[in-house]
């Protein structure tokens, strides 16, 4: 009975978490790796292992960060397996340009566009920092930099989106 | 680069901004400089459009098929803590609480006298609200149940299982639940119910707070042993009568 009660609790935090963070997870991914169905699949491994390690957490007010630093994991555990060629966004997969899909306006689309195409050093803070609202000690920490770091990259990767924005406008 | 706010001339602003457009201008360069200012415009319409870019939709959740857990060492959630109770019993000696109030009231030929009794009385009303559920309600649910002119409550808030309008005093009030730690959170937001003071709501295995906000008030219940501080918190952020 006792070990009834456990496995019950411990399915019932398994699944608010789940519930509370999921679409951060998932968004996550897909920023990550910018394809929809590897997304998913990163997002299905992380769940498993978060699962199997739920013990492990202990501060329930860690829970965000504790799960996107399995996502990030199995992100990189997926491309090891795989060992995939970087993206070319003018050559996209059907599951790559879905990621772009459905911006509810030609401004939001090129700016999605201009993210995509960011590198992974600048793409990764700048999710953290705007969707998951990371603060850039909280960054470091995730990515294992220095927050001079993170604050570096983040610098560029808003002024490449900035010059991008400028350039549309231009064209 | 760094974040350092003393002598900050335009090009530290400029690099300090870019880095991080919520980071503390201590140094009030910018309430002096209209260069500046306009930058820093620009900077935060850049990032509210980066952050609407990156919310891409997210397709439903398809739970893996999760492995069973051998347990022997694994410690029961419930009996880590000093003293344990599992949830289904806190929400049984909510309605309890809750039925032993509205029975007194009936049989007292009154109608339901302070704030205090109805909330509880309102409870009573609705114990399937307090199943423990890990189903968020819908969006447009939510949006349904909380005015726009009445909170701005969203998923971010933590995951609320029951949204709907209810009647206290013959004025309209969103009824939520939230699923605390310690199992399901009522919250009742009453912007017609002005309260003098914060009033505490204290059963055997429930416990509560009605908060003062603006010219209504704000009820929120769980289990006694509930952390309602955070959940306080969220929800008065989440207030709009009060601005």
């Amino acid at each position: 009975m006792k070990t009834n009660n456990a496995m019950g609790d411990r399915r019932l935090k398994f699944d608010r978490l789940v519930a509370v963070y999921y679409m951060d997870m998932f968004r996550y991914a897909a920023w990550l790796c910018r394809d929809r169905s590897i997304a998913e699949e990163v997002v299905q491994e992380a769940l498993l292992r978060a699962w199997k390690s739920l013990d492990a957490l202990r501060d329930d007010a860690a829970a965000k960060q504790w799960l996107l630093t399995i996502v990030r994991r199995e992100n990189a555990r997926y491309f090891e397996r795989r060992r995939l060629e970087t993206v070319d966004i003018d050559n996209l997969t059907a599951s790559q340009s879905a990621l772009l899909a459905e911006a509810p306006n030609e401004e939001l689309n090129d700016l999605r566009e201009a993210i995509y195409g960011l590198d992974d050093d600048y793409r990764e803070p700048l999710v953290l920092q705007v969707l998951m609202g990371y603060s850039t000690n909280e960054i470091a920490e995730l990515m294992g930099l220095k927050q001079g770091a993170v604050l570096t990259r983040l610098h560029r990767a808003r002024l490449k989106l900035k010059e991008n924005a400028a350039d549309e406008v231009n064209s | 680069m760094s974040q350092a706010t003393e002598n900050m001339n335009c090009t530290d602003y400029k690099e300090a901004l870019t880095a991080d457009p919520g980071f503390n201008d201590a140094s009030g360069h910018a309430q002096t400089c209209a260069d500046c200012q306009v930058f820093s415009a620009e900077m935060l319409a850049l990032n509210e459009k980066i952050a609407a870019a990156l919310e891409i939709p997210v397709p439903a959740l398809v739970m893996p098929e999760l492995p069973v857990i051998e347990t022997d060492n694994v410690v029961s959630l419930s009996s880590r803590r000093v003293v344990s109770k599992p949830a289904w019993f806190a929400i049984a000696a909510t309605v309890l609480l809750a039925a032993v109030v509205g029975i007194r009231m009936t049989g007292m030929g009154t109608s339901y006298g302070t704030l205090q009794e109805q909330v509880l009385a309102h409870v009573d009303h609705e114990p399937s609200a307090l199943l423990p559920s890990t189903t968020p309600v819908s969006d447009r649910q939510l949006r349904s149940a909380v005015p726009n002119d009445v909170a701005s409550m969203s998923h971010e808030a933590g995951l609320i299982t029951y949204a709907q309008s209810c009647s206290i005093n013959g004025k309209d009030v969103p009824h939520l639940v939230m699923q605390g730690a310690r199992g399901p959170i009522t919250i009742l937001l009453m912007p017609h119910e002005k309260v003098a003071e914060a009033t505490t709501l204290d059963g055997v295995n429930i416990k509560g707070i009605i908060l003062p906000v603006g010219n209504g008030s704000v009820a929120i219940i769980g289990d006694r042993e509930e952390q309602l501080d955070p959940v306080k918190q969220n929800v008065l952020d989440s207030v709009m009568w009060s601005t």
